[in-house]
């Protein structure tokens, strides 16, 4: 479904991604792991068009997107829910998830799909009318994910969905994706979170200084004495 | 008390314009983090328009103020995309610089077209006044008054309610955020700066024909503009509005009751004590744009 060939980014004239290349298949559930600054958050911004690569290639249902806008990228079906939230803070919940499906035009879909937002986590819709940075840290998150299937994404990236979160919203996010996956989404995940990241995915890619340094089935990762050492945080 | 309550209503009056030069500034600036300073020329260029239609072409005059105001969104769209759109990611002193360069070029060309000598433009309303209580009013007052506030309450519910506007506001608090939801950046700003300038054009087809048109009466136009966005707080939308009012009432206050020569300090008189007291504007929040 998604092929990322050897890809190059760039901030100014450092090098962040130094020949990158994965693969993600329909359905699937892939989780990016790493350090900070190795790189796994360039990935996805280069896949969703935010940071163009400056070399390599990427390809979306056969499709060269390495290019395109974040716009097409984002009617093509990938979405990208970024690091951090980043939700909307001084619009409500309810327009947060109307920007999610802004270049949809199937306005009786686009409530349909807002109401089973709201209905999944009532708390939103409780608070549809209030200002989306009121919410908590955790709440924040289901709205982030929420808004980001509000595009009906065939694909969807996240980045560090844990990230900041308290223990107990970390496992209600961590299902929620979990969830979606299973309802047919295809998900790239970027975590830190490494061990929960390899016991949800189907497959993985260790990422190291910008390069893609090992890869495998999530329970043949959390076995691999380099990943135990060096992410899992066990005496090997 | 007559006559303050005859401050207080051309206070308003004049507020209502003063608010659509300030919302107009705070739209570019809060959205593109560009100081404009060729706002005053459009604000000129809505004068000459009106100038150009009802009196030089017999165009009805409301009509003129239609097309004066659509002229001053188109003339905004095209700087956008000639001078601000090569500019993306420049820093906001380039912004400026060039802005500065657009107005002189604007005010000089005003020059050319129209020569120095002031224009006036006749208003189609009845000269009687209208007398409520002891106060009068005229009423091409009033009419200016009302399509300011039209104007105002229309950019309000433009941003508040339809889809363009939440995409204004989705891009002017996380711009990379906005992209990843499909929001064409580029067309965000071009929108803005356009619908930014129509009001200042707005603002200035409608007190033209008040006062008198000519090249220069842009230069106080941007200055006060400024003054109303920096008194409001800056990039906040309801704060311009309410600065506008502020700035014309301290204005009109100052010149009916300590000196009609000083009208025009008495607003930068305030802005500096304002500023002394509270750096951060009269209504300064946490809340902007909306």
């Amino acid at each position: 479904m998604l092929e990322v060939d050897n890809i190059e980014c760039r901030y100014g004239k450092v090098d962040v991604l130094r020949k990158v290349s994965l693969s993600v298949g329909k359905g699937e559930f892939v989780a990016l792991i790493g350090a900070n600054g190795a790189g796994k958050s360039t990935t996805l911004k280069a896949i969703s068009g935010l940071l163009p690569p400056v070399g390599g290639r990427i390809t979306f249902e056969g499709e060269d997107i390495t290019r395109a806008s974040a716009r097409r990228i984002l009617e093509m079906g990938i979405a990208h829910c970024p690091e951090g939230r980043r939700v909307f803070p001084y619009m409500t919940v309810q327009e947060n998830l109307e920007m999610g499906c802004y270049r949809r035009r199937d306005w009786k879909h686009m409530s349909d799909d807002m109401d089973a937002v709201f209905d999944r986590f009532p708390v939103l819709g409780e608070r549809r009318a209030q200002a989306a940075g009121t919410l908590s840290g955790g709440e924040q998150q289901l709205l982030a994910i929420g808004r980001a299937l509000m595009s009906r994404p065939k694909l969807v990236l996240f980045d560090e969905p844990s990230l900041g979160l308290a223990p107990n919203n970390v496992q209600k996010t961590f299902e929620y994706i979990m969830e979606i996956n299973r309802q047919g989404t295809t998900v790239l995940m970027v975590e830190q979170n490494a061990y929960a990241a390899l016991e949800m995915c189907d497959r993985s890619y260790l990422l190291e200084s910008g390069h893609v340094s090992l890869e495998g089935r999530g329970d043949d990762m959390i076995h691999n004495p380099h990943v135990q050492q060096a992410y899992l945080g066990m005496e090997v | 008390m007559d006559q303050l309550l005859q401050h207080l209503l051309n206070a308003l009056i004049l507020g209502s314009t003063y608010a659509l030069l300030g919302i107009g500034l705070t739209f570019i600036f809060g959205i593109m983090r560009v100081v404009n300073f060729a706002h005053g020329e459009l604000y000129t260029f809505g004068a000459y328009m009106v100038y150009l239609f009802s009196v030089l072409l017999g165009v009805n005059f409301l009509l003129s103020i239609v097309i004066a105001i659509v002229l001053g969104i188109m003339l905004g769209a095209l700087l956008e995309w000639v001078l601000l759109s090569r500019l993306r990611g420049a820093d906001i002193d380039t912004t400026m610089l060039v802005m500065i360069g657009a107005w002189i070029i604007m005010q000089n060309a005003e020059q050319l077209i129209w020569s120095g000598v002031a224009k006036s433009i006749p208003m189609p309303f009845p000269e009687e006044p209208l007398s409520v209580g002891g106060v009068s009013v005229a009423w091409s007052r009033v009419f200016v008054f009302a399509v300011a506030i039209l104007l105002i309450v229309g950019s309000q519910t433009l941003i508040q309610r339809t889809r363009l506007g939440k995409a204004m506001r989705a891009t002017f608090q996380d711009r990379d955020t906005a992209s990843l939801m499909g929001i064409n950046i580029n067309m965000i700003y071009l929108a803005t700066f356009a619908l930014g300038s129509g009001l200042a054009a707005a603002a200035g087809a409608l007190l033209g024909p008040i006062f008198i048109v000519m090249p220069t009466m842009g230069n106080l136009a941007v200055v006060k503009a400024f003054a109303i966005v920096i008194l409001g707080g800056l990039g906040n939308m309801k704060g311009a509005a309410l600065g506008g009012f502020v700035l014309a009432l301290v204005e009109e206050l100052g010149a009916g009751y300590i000196s009609s020569g000083y009208r025009d300090a008495m607003g930068f008189l305030l802005i500096i004590l304002v500023l002394m007291v509270k750096p951060t504007g009269l209504f300064a929040r946490t809340e902007r744009i909306g």
